[in-house]
């Protein structure tokens, strides 16, 4: 048994770091050289020296925050080397771009899932399984309660939503990276024929998606005065951040839902304060999770981002899998 | 019609904040389903009935059992959905391996008139079975349903009021009288449902109801600009608020809550059917004082309210009295409609009859309520903070030419409490919340100083804003020195203002008091932990009074 210094891979100023490449995945700080799964804001920070990622996650990120950055790309399955150590990306579903990342050094492989899912999403790659002898994984979505339903299911769900008020103008908050795009992906092969608008922020991330070949409908930017009238019986799609506060002002007679996969629980959809909510996630549930687990053939699992508890002692008890923590 | 409209309009009335939406939604329910479902929807959503059938533990073991899931695990489940029918719903996701769903089309009906009463007749093994059986035959939509009338835990935010209100819609009827006839006992049946959409007005059966309650509001500012003359003043009881109802000759004591509760007050409903006249008062049910003249403390009720058939010796321990604020109808006339100050007239005027009247002395169980006199708006403050020397909540202020209507009616009738008393106190302990609350910190417990330590003296869960429960939650995370199960102890180091109606000694509690209605009012972010309360300064307070 190794101690926890020993491993590839440890957490170090509650960031995964490789001690042997310097090198930090997903970090909270400036450090010198940073490896990024994907481009969602929790999982990149300004200042560091240099950044590496796959190519889509370079151009949404230069989207998100400007050129400023020294962005380092490769291919998903194209092997880099640094300081003696094998690094290669690997498609994990969860938006596009995002990537697992594995590490390969002296016949040991080592993969950080990233955030990840099994779940069909024709916005990006399907997750790929990647063999390897120890995993770290996300399990945001950790317990048994979560099962996601179809897509589809889904967006049918939001379609009857939206179609079953049509004097209403129906808002549906969700990430603007991502979420937002396949949603309306998703959409687009549902029934409703009506108008679809998205804010700004998610206005230029279609446009993204668009340019790096990825098929998402043409929606129409919402500008701060639009009639009432023009509005009703069609969707808006906003960010999460404006649902509490003014901003909602600017619309009459509207109805409020909110796509995330905590809204399966009916405390958290009540308590949200949105009318309703579409349990969908760009995580994996715990099925997917397992799956994962069982598929990479890992003998060794970590587990972070989330209650990592009661999946890990589930593993333990009934898959006879070996946890292993970190310690923080 | 079938189980499958009921779930329909559970997920609408969940997702809706808005209630003229849920009024329209009940409306279009009621009117496209037959009486006998429409009777077990009016049952279910207003709560008449949350018999359990089998515990959420059951559940759970239940489901452990058949499906081979570590009961820890369904447990660590439950502490983030805090209900124990939407856990297992939530697990019995795919796991249904039959294709055949043959209860989709089961009726609301036959749901519960049969199916789950009959489980109770099965042992325990055939029960399980049972109980399989329709998890497997029932669409994965209606689980949740199920689950929770099977729990005794089915409630969505739906009020008698609103149901008042959609049918009144539906048939194009008075509020009022569709309010009057959902008093009382509602049995499901197709009878029940019937007499409620009935399109004639005066319906016999209405005899057996109590009229709808009037309640009164939190008293507002601008009260204080109107004449103190136009108002009646009387004490607000802390009791059991009741009607006392003789109708031909038949008595019948109805609690705000809609039970039937003679027998737990025998002494009463003898002794009041020895007046000659029908009538239908409005009152406060106490155990009184009589050398003092004022009401013992509502603890001393509670041992009267859930015993039925009480012995003599009870009955004379603790000594119970109706009094009357209202005469609601007399000798079959209803005068509801009459001005306040005018039935106040008449209740007097029939009280000093039956007083002089009556063979039997009734005096000593029942009276009518004193009026105060207040001759401007700082007196009747006075008469407030007096409150509490005679056991009253404060004030109730009535407008005089106020008609009885039903329910919280706007500008009509107040009620002025008096002040809470106070003590800051330290957070020691959190527990996880269950429903709404469920993932979140939300069940705290307080602690005043004893010498160097710190004495656990109240638990409260009310009075915080979503958004400092979340901040607070954040904090506990962040503090904790100890899990207990779901109950975390924390670093002292939070002080809250604590507000409660009333203290007293308790051997019970190890910090040796009580306190009704503990309630968070605010968090005192500029506070130390040593500048919080003592039990000393609780004592204190409970000298004062």
């Amino acid at each position: 048994m190794r101690t926890k210094q020993e491993y590839l891979i440890r957490y170090k100023d509650g960031n995964l770091y490789c001690e042997l490449a310097d090198i930090w995945i997903d970090p909270s700080k400036p450090v010198k050289k940073a490896l990024i799964t994907h481009a969602h804001f929790d999982h990149f920070t300004f200042g560091c020296e240099e950044y590496i990622s796959t190519k889509e996650t370079a151009i949404l990120l230069k989207e998100r925050v400007g050129d400023n950055i020294k962005i380092k790309t490769f291919e998903y399955g194209e092997e880099f080397k640094i300081n003696g150590i094998n690094i290669s990306f690997h498609p994990s579903g969860h938006i596009l771009g995002s990537s697992q990342i594995r590490f390969m050094f002296a016949e040991e492989k080592w993969l950080i899932s990233g955030d990840f899912k099994l779940q069909k999403d024709e916005t990006c790659k399907q997750y790929e399984i990647v063999k390897t002898d120890y995993l770290i994984s996300e399990c945001t979505f950790g317990l048994p309660i979560f099962k996601w339903d179809e897509s589809n299911k889904i967006a049918n769900d939001i379609s009857k939503w939206i179609t079953n008020s049509p004097e209403k103008t129906s808002l549906l908050f969700c990430y603007s990276l991502g979420k937002a795009q396949r949603l309306l992906n998703e959409i687009n092969n549902t029934n409703f024929k009506g108008k679809i608008y998205s804010h700004g922020s998610i206005h230029k991330m279609n446009n993204s998606y668009r340019e790096l070949g990825i098929d998402i409908k043409n929606t129409i930017k919402i500008e701060n005065k639009k009639k009432i009238d023009e509005l009703k019986g069609s969707l808006i799609l906003l960010p999460p951040s404006l649902s509490k506060g003014t901003y909602l002002k600017n619309f009459k007679n509207i109805q409020t839902a909110f796509a995330s996969g905590w809204m399966s629980i009916r405390a958290l959809r009540k308590r949200s304060g949105y009318d309703k909510g579409f349990a969908i996630s760009d995580h994996a549930d715990w099925d997917g999770i397992l799956e994962v687990v069982k598929k990479s053939e890992a003998k060794n699992v970590f587990f972070h981002h989330g209650d990592s508890e009661a999946i890990s002692k589930y593993l333990v008890e009934k898959e006879s899998i070996n946890v292993l923590f970190f310690g923080k | 019609m079938s189980l499958k409209k009921f779930s329909e309009l559970f997920v609408d009335l969940d997702s809706s904040n808005s209630t003229n939406n849920k009024i329209e939604v009940l409306k279009n329910y009621f009117f496209s389903n037959d009486p006998i479902d429409n009777s077990w929807a009016i049952y279910l959503l207003t709560g008449k009935s949350n018999k359990r059938f089998i515990s959420g533990r059951y559940l759970k073991n239940l489901f452990s059992q058949i499906y081979e899931y570590p009961v820890w695990l369904i447990d660590t489940c439950y502490l983030k959905v805090g209900d124990s029918a939407e856990v297992i719903t939530l697990l019995l996701k795919n796991k249904s391996t039959s294709r055949k769903k043959e209860l989709s089309n089961i009726s609301l009906n036959e749901l519960l008139s049969k199916t789950i009463p009959d489980l109770s007749k099965l042992n325990e093994e055939e029960k399980n079975l049972q109980i399989k059986n329709i998890w497997e035959r029932l669409p994965e939509d209606y689980h949740l349903i199920f689950n929770k009338i099977l729990t005794g835990t089915f409630r969505v935010g739906v009020s008698i009021g609103l149901i008042t209100k959609s049918i009144s819609k539906l048939i194009n009827i008075d509020e009022e009288i569709i309010s009057h006839r959902l008093m009382g006992n509602f049995k499901p049946s197709i009878d029940s449902y019937e007499f409620l959409i009935n399109k004639n007005i005066n319906l016999e059966e209405l005899n057996s109801k109590p009229f709808p309650f009037l309640l009164a509001n939190t008293i507002e500012d601008k009260i204080f600009k109107n004449s103190i003359n136009d108002f009646q003043f009387e004490w607000k009881y802390d009791g059991i608020r009741l009607q006392l109802i003789k109708r031909s000759g038949n008595i019948s004591l109805w609690t705000r809550g809609q039970e039937l509760v003679n027998e737990s007050f025998p002494e009463l409903v003898e002794k009041m059917s020895h007046i000659k006249d029908d009538f239908v008062l409005d009152g406060e049910l106490l155990v009184w004082n009589f050398k003092e003249q004022i009401a013992f403390d509502f603890s001393l009720l509670q041992k009267r309210i859930n015993r039925k058939s009480p012995t003599r010796s009870i009955q004379i321990k603790y000594p119970i009295i109706f009094i009357a604020y209202d005469l609601l109808e007399i000798n079959g006339r209803d005068i509801r409609e009459i001005k306040l100050e005018n039935r106040r007239i008449e209740l007097e005027k029939y009280f000093s009859k039956w007083q002089n009247k009556t063979e039997n002395n009734i005096s000593d169980i029942f009276k009518i309520c004193d009026l105060i006199f207040p001759n401007d708006w700082p007196d009747a403050l006075t008469y407030k903070e007096k409150s509490r020397e005679n056991n009253t909540e404060g004030l109730i202020i009535k407008k005089k030419t106020s008609i009885y209507s039903s329910g919280r009616k706007k500008g009509i009738w107040w009620k002025y409490k008096v002040d809470p008393m106070q003590l800051d106190a330290v957070l020691i302990y959190a527990k996880g919340g269950s429903g709404r609350r469920a993932g979140l910190y939300t069940d705290y417990s307080f602690a005043l100083w004893k010498d160097e330590e710190l004495i656990k003296f109240a638990s409260a869960y009310s009075g915080l804003t979503n958004f400092e429960i979340k901040e607070l939650d954040k904090w506990i995370r962040k503090n904790t020195i100890e899990k207990f199960g779901p109950v975390r102890s924390l670093k002292p180091e939070m002080v809250f203002e604590i507000s409660f109606e009333k203290i007293q000694i308790s051997k019970r509690h190890k910090s040796g008091i009580a306190v009704r209605f503990p309630r968070i009012t605010k968090w005192r972010k500029d506070k130390k932990i040593n500048d919080a309360d003592s039990l000393e300064n609780a004592y204190e307070l409970m000298k004062k009074i």
